[in-house]
């Protein structure tokens, strides 16, 4: 056993699901429709004779999961049964991996660059979802929806290395970058849920296992709670399961943990044990994006730390779109201007996300371009972005069709600058008399007339000369 | 025909249902021929219990691949026959609770065999053109094949889907035909054996012309005779008329020797039993009163409930072997007997493959006995029940091929003589079964 120091040690064993379209060992659909008991087999709700069939592309989204985690690849695909008696289980046994999981023996790193160690990925089955109309404690009787029954999991399980509920949020958060990165994952349907355990030195860690929290934010204010709870009751703490009640703000005693729990495994003989070959492995392998952490150091080397470069690398929708644009030609530097703070104050604004805008790596480059070659001013480009927020058109056309390009035509910006100066000669007596702010009152008003198309340096540079 | 069979049900109890209507428009291989199925083998819309009164009431949702292949070639399926709760049994005895044990076509004091029992005995009774679909774990289908005095084919491990079958031991169930001669036990094997993208463990190896080889000549083939099948535990008159069937095979031109099978003799028996109880208690949870068959007022908690319906629902064997199979795989215990039965199972498979380097077919007797009176078995133990299944345990737990043939009578029972072939060489004894016909 670990010898341990800190005051608090963590481990957490994270069930994942992968975003497959369809269940891992039938064809119903992961996804769809959410009426209750709509997505479901013979096999998802273990009729008598039904059998297993493996989803292929379950394994290979779980692979790159372990390669991506350092992981040592079992060469055998083995799954076992899980037996143990719930409502939730179809066929009171879990189709699970027992002995020789997928991968063994990877890590992750924290935002703070320490490492966590990972025990094991395996893949199971999900079981269904049981749901008590009036709450746990008020229902007097519960429905079983089997929708979910049968859904791919893998379960990622660390070592005990996390030190403060921080970390295990942080740990996390990066694996979900991990996850969007890989494609495997889609934050907008897939549940990630965590069991942590959770033992303080004041009770010679004893340990205690809390069970079902969903979410980052969630299990850093479960386990700050179970903290808090194992300080005060420090003579009490005993090996139990206790259950995170995320509204409460609590963790509930379910069982304690006398003998380990008896899940009886034998090899599933309804499923071939199949042969994992180093060409599969590398044949995923090379189809392994370049994961975030990767593609921060590469930028990091070249501009040091940018933070907007770091913020966008983390969410790969952003990275693609970001590199895409400095594809186009665009300075990486403020590519990455554009998209962190250009592009999210768009969508903030109109409350869409990416794809919904329809905006793409070409508008931005396009727009950048224009004013990088000064035809049309910042303000003008700004402004167009924002407006295809609402609606998408082609830059270039707009521009023209809609006369902003700059005006840069020095004989009318005279005459603009000498009308300006004899409408305003109040305003001009006071910048002669050492006002000089006044200058920008008057540059202001050229800006107007020509609704932002005029380039503000130029103007300053006319107006300059003609007050000299 | 209905009045026909249900006459002979009423009298021997071969069916735990009867088709409504017997009909097929579709044509093909199978056209006019009546199949029975064994009750743990699904039939979409037919009640389907694998003998257990736990699943009363339960009618599949889907047709078991091997039932949607028959009905394909225009088979006409006649009902779900009787057999031992689960396949839990030797003698068809250990049939559900409410349940008739099916009676011996010979002598209806004694046993039928199991636990493909029902299976076995309609097809010795029937006197229209009828073929019987059995299930074998470790020797249901060849034990009352041999019984009953008709032919009974257990194919390789993965030849035919196990898709639609009620599980008893994954790892070992086979679908397998009996029928009145080896003609029909060969037609029916070609058409419910192949590859099934529903059924992980099937074999993607093409298949043989199998009734092309009845009748072929078996002239210098070569058979090993399994030397401790005989003698001590088997009956000197079964013995006798194995023996002579063998010499009937050496005079049409079989070569035939004299083989040992130490290791298999020894262990096949005790890995069967652990290995099957250890699949067969997981597989059975699931029968808990939640989806299908028998419910229950749901008063207390779901374990309490569970527990009831079980109790209340599953035969006395049912409850021996979840128990045993339980034991066996719990931690502490997996290793000294689920996993190391898994590894003298490899040493058996390997015992066999030996010999067939240079055999065609093993021989020995089915059954160490004639069927005994259903008053002698029920003294029985359940060790010693166990025991009847020594010669078939082997060939099961290896996945090879095997054959009961009918031979002479002993005091008008029959005696059956098993042939073992190498793995997907269903053709082999095919060709020397027929041989003896």
């Amino acid at each position: 056993m670990k010898k341990f120091n800190s005051d608090v040690v963590i481990g957490l064993e994270i069930h994942v699901e992968l975003a497959t379209d369809t269940k891992l060992f039938c064809g119903c659909k992961t996804h769809g429709t959410d009426e209750p008991n709509t997505r479901t087999c013979e096999v998802c709700l273990g009729h008598p004779g039904s059998k297993p069939v493996l989803n292929k592309k379950a394994v290979d989204y779980a692979l790159k999961l372990c390669l991506a985690l350092g992981c040592k690849i079992s060469p055998k695909l083995i799954f076992s049964r899980k037996s143990y008696f719930y409502p939730d289980m179809a066929k009171n046994y879990q189709i699970s991996q027992y002995e020789i999981p997928l991968g063994i023996g990877g890590k992750l790193k924290l935002g703070s660059e320490k490492e966590i160690g990972i025990t094991r990925v395996h893949m199971e089955e999900d079981p269904a979802s049981l749901v008590h109309p009036n709450g746990m404690s008020g229902s007097s009787y519960v429905l079983i929806d089997y929708n979910r029954s049968g859904d791919p999991l893998c379960e990622v399980v660390t070592e005990p290395d996390m030190t403060s509920p921080e970390e295990a949020r942080d740990f996390m958060k990066q694996l979900i970058t991990v996850l969007t990165y890989l494609e495997i994952f889609d934050v907008n349907r897939c549940i990630i849920k965590a069991d942590a355990n959770i033992s303080i030195k004041e009770t010679n860690y004893s340990r205690v296992e809390i069970k079902n929290i969903t979410g980052f934010k969630e299990i850093e204010r479960a386990l700050k709670y179970e903290v808090q709870r194992q300080q005060q009751e420090k003579g009490s703490i005993v090996h139990e399961t206790r259950a995170w009640d995320s509204e409460k703000g609590m963790t509930i005693s379910m069982r304690k943990k006398e003998v380990e729990e008896e899940y009886g495994y034998i090899i599933d003989p309804d499923l071939v044990i199949t042969e994992i070959s180093k060409e599969k492995v590398k044949e995923v392998q090379e189809k392994m994006p370049e994961l975030a952490q990767d593609k921060i150091m590469k930028y990091e080397e070249k501009h040091g730390k940018v933070q907007s470069m770091s913020i966008i690398l983390k969410n790969p929708k952003l990275a693609k779109f970001f590199e895409e644009v400095v594809a186009k030609g665009i300075d990486e530097k403020l590519a990455s201007y554009w998209v962190e703070f250009e592009l999210q104050k768009v969508l903030n604004r109109h409350k869409k996300n990416l794809d919904e805008t329809g905006i793409t790596p070409q508008h931005m480059a396009d727009i950048v371009n224009l004013i990088e070659s000064k035809k049309i001013t910042k303000k003008v480009g700004v402004s167009l972005f924002e407006k295809l927020g609402k609606k998408i058109f082609d830059v270039n056309k707009y521009v023209e069709e809609n006369d902003l390009l700059l005006v840069d035509d020095e004989s009318e910006l005279n005459k603009l600058c000498k009308d300006v100066i004899e409408e305003n000669g109040e305003v001009v007596n006071q910048y002669k008399s050492g006002a000089k702010e006044a200058l920008n009152f008057l540059i202001g008003k050229i800006m107007k007339a020509t609704k932002g198309k005029a380039d503000p340096y130029k103007v300053r540079e006319i107006m300059e000369n003609f007050l000299k | 025909m209905k009045s026909q069979i249900e006459k002979i049900d009423k009298e021997y109890h071969y069916f735990n249902k009867i088709a409504d209507n017997f009909e097929n428009k579709n044509k093909g291989k199978l056209e006019g021929v009546y199949v029975s199925i064994k009750d743990c083998i699904c039939v979409k819309g037919m009640e389907s219990r694998a003998g257990s009164k736990i699943l009363s009431g339960y009618k599949p949702v889907f047709d078991a691949t091997v039932v949607s292949k028959i009905k394909n070639e225009g088979g006409i399926i006649i009902g779900k026959t009787a057999q031992d709760e689960f396949g839990f049994g030797s003698f068809a005895l250990n049939v559900g609770i409410g349940m008739k044990v099916p009676l011996n076509p010979h002598d209806k004091e004694r046993v039928c065999g199991g636990s493909s029992g029902g299976a076995a005995g309609i097809t010795a009774k029937a006197d229209f053109r009828h073929i019987a679909i059995g299930q074998s774990t470790g020797g249901s289908i060849v034990a009352p094949a041999a019984f009953c005095g008709v032919v009974g084919l257990c194919p390789t491990y993965g030849r035919v889907s196990r898709y639609g079958l009620m599980d008893y031991a994954n790892s070992l169930d086979k679908i397998g035909p009996i029928a009145k001669n080896v003609a029909d036990v060969a037609l029916m094997l070609g058409i419910i054996a192949g590859n099934d993208i529903n059924e992980s463990t099937t074999l993607d190896e093409p298949l043989d012309d199998y009734v092309s080889f009845v009748g072929k000549d078996v002239k210098g083939m070569k058979i090993g005779i399994i030397k401790e099948s005989f003698g001590e535990g088997v009956s000197p008159e079964v013995e006798e008329k194995v023996n002579l069937a063998i010499h009937k095979l050496k005079e049409k031109g079989v070569k035939v020797e004299e083989v040992s099978l130490p290791i298999t003799t020894k262990y096949s028996l005790s890995s069967y039993y652990i290995i099957a109880t250890a699949e067969a208690s997981t597989n059975l949870a699931k029968y808990c009163g939640l989806r299908y068959g028998v419910s229950d007022d749901f008063k207390e908690s779901f374990n309490q409930y569970f527990s009831k319906v079980r109790s209340e629902n599953l035969g006395e064997e049912v409850k021996r072997r979840i128990m045993l199979g339980t034991f066996t795989r719990m931690a502490g215990y997996r290793d000294a007997y689920y996993l190391k039965a898994l590894s003298v199972r490899t040493l058996i498979i390997e015992e066999y493959k030996k010999l067939f380097k240079k055999y065609d077919a093993l021989v020995s007797p089915t059954m160490p006995v004639i069927a005994p009176k259903i008053s002698e078995v029920e003294k029985l133990s359940a060790m010693e029940q166990y025991k009847m299944d020594i010669l078939t345990a082997g060939p099961n737990l290896a996945g090879l091929p095997h054959i009961s043939i009918p031979v002479e009578n002993v005091s008008n029972m029959p005696v059956g003589l098993m042939l073992i072939g190498d793995h997907l060489e269903e053709k082999k004894i095919i060709r020397l079964g027929s041989a003896l016909e």
